[in-house]
């Protein structure tokens, strides 16, 4: 317990460690390209554009309301499938510094959570823009929310990536099962469309961590309320979560360099 | 000081290979118990080292000696702290610094100079110190011009010249080699020797894993012969090396040690 417990600050206070080296996947990832890393942000706004337009004449909204709702839920979407997906990667993508270095391991989840913050950054630059286009009641001080709600999402993705990074080095078809379940959840949760279409059946989409967790950056930004069990969703979910983490770490930390 | 004690250290792993990577074999295995656990986890414990005492102090040059799969780099890594012991116990102090592999830290992609960075910042020096180290890095290997080119274009000596310039840069309290080292040419393994020799003088310990007799009675003082995971012998190098070619020509030391059990066991009902 007490080791685990180490790894997890030993690995934080290597900040300047991660921090370079989620910088240095970002930079080695579009070295050589005309816009460097802003290919994320067009690729992004090429994205919502497109659907914005289609997507509104499809639910019958007007694009002025639907434009905004799509960029934040695409954009809060894309982080939480990033932490999850690559997640399942923690360890295995690092397996020849597992086998040649002494590193707490958790230095390799923080750099992944980390370079998807990098990449959240990049994307978000659409949000004022598109608040700018078509502006929405915001009220500023219920938007400085979002702030303490992206640290609980980067903290859900630290022990996201720990557990998923942990259970894929012992059993490898965990990762293709995850591609796949997060696909499918992504259709299934208030993404693309306000979670006040299921009318009557709100409560899937008011129960659903996922939606809980792009709620609390969407609604704030949108003016709107947030649901009334989206913080506490996110809050249990990450306590849940990142005990269940920890045990699982404590009685596994030392058998993880066996299996990458 | 520096220091390494090694008290009944024992490491024994299980390969995972085939339906014993699956998740859904697993959770069949385990539901229904009975025969089904033995077709759905077919793990294959391997007792890659069994009971290992010895004791290294400043100064001590160590070789490891041994035929393939004797577990010379499995040793290494324990010395290293990337395996736990899965019994006994494992002692050191003194900073560490590996030697095991040229591609560690090496991104491929990034320059050579980047990755004197990276790997520095690998071996836990923080990139400050490292951009204060690097022009003297970039000295010692020689390299020149192909320093500012993605190290995918580099050899197998180049890559060496790169990596043992960087784990060395800082004389390591104790530093660990495995065989690979021998890539290098000629003059660069004399400059490597004398950089070695350096900081052995400043109380420090080596352990290197080789084939290279040569290289092993040039850079070594003691030496110990790994044998199915376990110490055939321990010594002079000379006395080892010679000790070496008799496990070679006999198939085993048993006339001289007691071997005991096989190295390899098959465990069927695995947790």
């Amino acid at each position: 317990m007490a080791l685990a417990w180490r790894d997890l600050v030993d690995g934080l206070r290597r900040s300047w460690l991660w921090t370079s080296l989620a910088q240095q996947d970002i930079k080695l990832r579009y070295r050589g390209s005309l816009l460097g890393p802003f290919w994320q942000t067009l690729t992004t706004a090429a994205m919502i554009t497109g659907m914005g337009v289609i997507y509104s004449h499809l639910f019958h909204t007007r694009t002025q309301d639907y434009l905004p709702l799509l960029t934040l839920g695409l954009i809060v979407w894309t982080f939480l499938s990033g932490l999850l997906t690559e997640g399942c990667n923690t360890f295995t993508s690092v397996q020849g510094i597992i086998q040649e270095i002494k590193l707490p391991f958790s230095v390799h989840a923080y750099r992944l959570v980390y370079r998807n913050i990098l990449i959240l950054a990049h994307n978000f630059i659409i949000v004022p823009i598109v608040l700018l286009i078509f502006p929405r009641p915001i009220v500023w001080w219920e938007a400085l929310s979002i702030v303490p709600a992206f640290a609980l999402i980067a903290i859900n993705g630290l022990w996201i990536s720990m557990l998923l990074g942990m259970i894929s080095a012992r059993f490898r078809d965990v990762p293709p099962i995850v591609l796949s379940a997060v696909q499918v959840v992504f259709f299934l949760t208030p993404v693309m469309w306000p979670v006040e279409a299921l009318g009557r059946n709100a409560w899937w989409g008011q129960f659903n961590p996922f939606f809980a967790a792009i709620d609390v950056i969407r609604a704030p930004l949108l003016g709107n309320p947030v649901q009334p069990y989206s913080w506490p969703i996110l809050l249990g979910v990450t306590i849940l979560g990142g005990g269940s983490a920890f045990l699982l770490f404590t009685q596994f930390r030392h058998r993880l360099a066996f299996w990458v | 000081m520096s220091y390494i004690r090694l008290d009944n250290v024992s490491i024994e792993f299980p390969i995972y290979q085939g339906s014993s990577r699956s998740l859904k074999k697993a959770l069949i295995a385990t539901s229904t118990r009975g025969n089904l656990a033995r077709d759905g986890l077919d793990r294959v414990m391997v007792r890659a080292l069994s009971n290992l005492n010895f004791e290294l102090q400043s100064g001590d040059r160590l070789a490891l000696i041994g035929p393939n799969g004797a577990g010379k780099t499995t040793l290494l890594k324990t010395l290293a702290g990337i395996y736990e012991p899965t019994q006994g116990r494992f002692h050191s102090v003194g900073k560490v610094s590996s030697l095991l592999n040229t591609q560690v830290g090496l991104n491929t992609d990034a320059t050579g100079r980047e990755n004197i960075i990276l790997r520095g910042m690998f071996m836990g020096m923080h990139p400050k110190e490292m951009h204060r180290l690097a022009p003297e890095i970039a000295e010692f290997t020689e390299l020149g011009e192909y320093l500012d080119m993605p190290v995918r274009t580099y050899s197998a000596g180049m890559m060496v010249r790169l990596a043992f310039a960087i784990s060395t840069c800082v004389a390591p309290e104790i530093l660990l080699m495995d065989e690979w080292l021998s890539v290098g040419d000629a003059q660069f393994l004399e400059k490597a020797q004398r950089r070695i020799e350096g900081f052995v003088l400043g109380s420090n310990i080596l352990v290197l894993a080789s084939h290279s007799f040569d290289l092993v009675e040039q850079w070594c003082n003691r030496a110990i012969l790994l044998h199915h995971g376990k110490i055939a012998m321990m010594g002079t190098v000379k006395d080892v090396i010679a000790g070496y070619r008799e496990l070679i020509e006999y198939g085993s030391l048993e006339h001289r040690v007691e071997l005991g059990e096989p190295a390899m066991q098959h465990d069927a009902d695995a947790a």
